[in-house]
């Protein structure tokens, strides 16, 4: 030992103390502490803690279908406006082309439709007007849909009461959710599922003859009730007040209606609905929700107060549902959940209980083999796959990694593949002590020569897991990270540890030549 | 020390490479059985590539026959499976559309409440993300085998980066075919065993590589055959020690580490096997048809 140089050991003796040392709060401790040192902890993935990955698609084409239905109509208005016919108005690919009685004012129906929309392209031929939307056009409609759905689908799932939930956005038209210990993920998925446009419109009762054509006159639409879809309605298009106006909602207990959503306006939402009712009083004020109409009271007095109640036959979580989403707001446009991965607790726990057998168990038979084919040297190497584990685990701790099940594979994997570096060590020593008789000699040169393939062998796999890990997605990630982890940590415990070990044996024992 | 360590002596000398040609026509028939199997069978695409709805329960003392007659009538294409013992259930179905996949799991749940212990989990993937799962599955594979190959290319002369080339498909469509006769479900993670494999069986590759380029250099008088004959026995044991301890981990993996990890460790296992066979058999062999002795370029390194 009186050669080997003292900085190496001291290196070596800091790094594998720092990786004990912060291999212990992942080791012993499940939950935070506050404590900085015992919060360098590896998290558990959703997978071995139990919890609820979603990934939602925003439905933009939907608002897009909306933005041509709004020209539509204010092309119909403004056509009104100047006196002339429309013959008739067609979606044709991308276009709305809309067919003009005549070419007389069409350039003033142009400029008054351009005042409305600024960035929408209309152009004119003959009596043949086409109104299009260009890329960039689109694109602002989809980016503020998912701003807006992000901010709300944040509302609805804090309001459901999940903790520490990661919301963000993924990819143009996505958002992915990660709800740590969910124990119903359907009722979230209700949560989301649900638009939660709410609109107040009059009831038109006196046009039956509509009604029961089931075609809706110009500035009218037929909405069919929630409980039954045979029930429906004819109400005003434009609605009176909308949940924009919402600035509190709750769920309450009518005692003859049952469970309800209690509701307050803002300012102008009171001043709209109190206009409203004020003006329409014995008539039927549609309450409508995601296109449903939940409930169409008859109204009995003016209500100016802005607030209110909405019932229908509602279970309590219902209420309390519905309340969450009118707090939450309005998404611009529905979600659609294309992918779900939910784990209950039990099997998360059971995960985690496998993983520690697999690892342990793993780990007892290579360092059992280690020993029986290396004697010595196999306890050598044993205690450098020991630091290594402590390293990777401080590792995956102080970075705040994320363990999976894949990354727990990955570590049992590293097990079986952090012991090739010091084989491959051994095995030179080996050779190289058939030719050499200078005990020390023989091991620089086994060192010497093992480092390139070391390398070699070590940066290979390395490519393929951080690959993995850039490309990959979910659980190829969790796994690459505890791999390449392994990989790195077999290196430094090989090269620096393994090689101080042997030094320190071959001193101690004061051996004279290697009999591995 | 139990003198289990002259297993494999020091000295071997084996004559791997004098049989070539029966280990040629060996793999080359396995290659294009794989092939047969991928091309008419194909493998087993669980949810992630194909999409679809999988719940995972605990039943309370019900049998696999009583749900699957509570649940056939319902959906159209709906399997049952047990899992790792009679009392948990894989439930697995088809969904036309992101939509009906909420309703599936709620009336599943509605159904088989009373007979259910737990709900331990339920995946869903919808139609566009498994095919860009699948998209993006075979971009991190082509990707990583490239930058392998480049890596090989860059460190050794470019008639081993063919030879690792090979070894390397042979080993993945190998395995892949065992795969799908043994039927093993083919997931995320198993593209990630896959990977692994590819990278397990290059740096086994490699380890002989380096030790063949060695030989070349120090024996310049020897014939081509001999050198790579002395460099596989120069490292036979530590192949087959490393192959070892990376099965005994893999080993306990599979059968310890739940079954949701066993198709991921046994797809590894059957990649370990078939890695080192090749890095020995095949890998070293396609050397030979170069008939190069790269110690020109060596010299000057030197």
């Amino acid at each position: 030992m009186k050669n080997y140089p003292l900085w190496k050991i001291f290196i070596v003796f800091i790094l594998v103390s720092l990786g004990v040392v912060f291999a212990i709060p992942s080791i012993l401790y499940q939950e935070d502490t506050g404590n900085w040192y015992l919060d360098n902890r590896l998290n558990l993935g959703l997978d071995l803690q139990g919890g609820s990955y979603l990934l939602l698609e925003v439905q933009t084409d939907v608002l897009i279908e909306e933005e041509f239905e709004n020209f539509s109509d204010t092309v119909r208005i403004i056509a009104r406006e100047n006196r002339v016919k429309i013959n008739n108005i067609e979606r044709i690919d991308e276009k709305l082309k809309v067919r003009f009685d005549s070419e007389e004012k069409l350039d003033e129906i142009r400029s008054s439709f351009l005042q409305n929309y600024r960035s929408v392209k209309f152009t004119v031929k003959n009596n043949i007007a086409s109104i299009s939307i260009d890329q960039l056009y689109r694109k602002s409609i989809k980016d503020s849909a998912i701003k807006q759905s992000l901010e709300i689908v944040r509302k609805r799932i804090d309001e459901s009461g999940t903790k520490e939930p990661l919301i963000q956005r993924s990819g143009s038209e996505r958002i992915l959710l990660q709800l740590p210990g969910v124990k119903n993920p359907e009722r979230i998925k209700d949560l989301l599922g649900k638009t939660a446009k709410l609109n107040f419109h009059m009831v038109d009762d006196d046009d039956s003859k509509s009604l029961s054509l089931n075609i809706a006159p110009f500035g009218k639409m037929i909405v069919s009730d929630i409980n039954n879809e045979e029930v429906k309605y004819l109400l005003e298009k434009k609605s009176r007040v909308g949940g924009e106006n919402l600035i509190d909602a709750n769920a309450s207990f009518d005692p003859t209606e049952g469970h309800a959503v209690s509701f307050r306006f803002d300012t102008t939402g009171a001043q709209k609905f109190g206009k409203a009712t004020s003006e329409n009083i014995g008539k039927r004020f549609a309450v409508v929700l995601d296109g449903v109409v939940i409930t169409a009271p008859v109204i009995n007095s003016a209500i100016t107060g802005g607030s209110g109640i909405i019932t229908g036959n509602f279970t309590s979580q219902e209420a309390a549902d519905l309340a969450v989403l009118l707090r939450a707001g309005a998404l611009p446009a529905p979600l659609e959940i294309v992918e779900e991965r939910s784990v209950g607790p039990g099997l998360g726990a059971d995960s985690i209980a496998a993983g520690k057998i697999a690892s342990l168990i793993g780990m007892i038979l290579v360092c059992i083999f280690m020993i029986l084919i290396y004697g010595s040297f196999g306890v050598i190497a044993n205690i450098s796959l020991i630091a290594n584990l402590f390293i990777i685990v401080s590792l995956l701790g102080t970075i705040g990694a994320t363990l999976t099940l894949p990354g727990i594979a990955g570590i049992v994997l590293t097990i079986g593949m952090a012991v090739d570096a010091n084989v491959l060590i051994f095995e030179r020593i080996k050779e190289e002590s058939v030719k050499n008789k200078k005990i020390y000699e023989t091991i620089k040169k086994g060192f010497d020569r093992a480092l390139s393939t070391i390398l070699d062998a070590n940066i290979t796999t390395l490519i393929a897991s951080l690959l993995l890990f850039v490309f990959g997605s979910g659980p190829i990630k969790g796994f690459s990270i505890t791999l390449s982890l392994g990989v790195i940590a077999s290196m430094f415990t090989a090269l620096m540890l393994t090689n101080l070990l042997v030094h320190f044996y071959v001193s101690f024992t004061s051996k004279k030549e290697i009999n591995l | 020390m139990f003198g289990l360590n002259k297993i494999i002596p020091v000295d071997s000398d084996y004559k791997f490479l004098n049989f070539r040609k029966n280990f040629y026509i060996a793999s080359g028939i396995a290659i294009f059985l794989s092939l047969l199997l991928l091309f008419f069978k194909g493998l087993n695409l669980g949810i992630d590539f194909k999409g679809g709805t999988l719940i995972e329960i605990s039943t309370n003392n019900s049998s696999i026959g009583e749900l699957r007659d509570i649940l056939s009538p319902n959906f159209n294409e709906v399997s049952l499976q047990e899992f790792g013992d009679d009392q948990t259930i894989i439930i697995r179905l088809q969904n036309e559309n992101n939509q009906e996949s909420i309703e599936t799991v709620n009336k599943v749940k509605q159904l088989i409440n009373d007979k259910v212990s737990e709900f331990r989990r339920s995946e869903f993937v919808g139609p566009t993300v498994s095919s860009e799962l699948l998209w993006k599955g075979f971009q991190a594979v082509s990707f990583a085998l490239m930058a392998i190959l480049i890596y090989i290319w860059l460190r050794f002369e470019w008639q081993f980066g063919f030879g690792a080339v090979v070894a390397l498909t042979h080993d993945v469509l190998f395995t892949l075919g065992v795969l799908s006769i043994l039927n093993v479900e083919f997931s995320l993670s198993t593209i990630a065993a896959v990977l692994t494999i590819a990278g397990y069986s290059i740096n086994d590759t490699v380890v002989i590589f380096d030790r063949v380029r060695e030989n070349l250099r120090k024996y310049k008088n020897i014939d081509l055959i001999d050198v790579f004959n002395m460099s596989i026995n120069n490292t036979l044991s530590r192949t087959v020690m490393t192959s070892i301890t990376t099965l005994l981990a893999l080993i306990s993996l599979y059968l310890f580490g739940g079954e949701v990890i066993k198709p991921f460790a046994l797809t590894m296992i059957i990649g370990v096997l078939i890695g080192t066979y090749s890095s020995i058999f095949i890998a070293v062999p396609t050397l030979l048809v170069f008939k190069f002795r790269p110690q020109d370029e060596d010299e000057n390194e030197n």
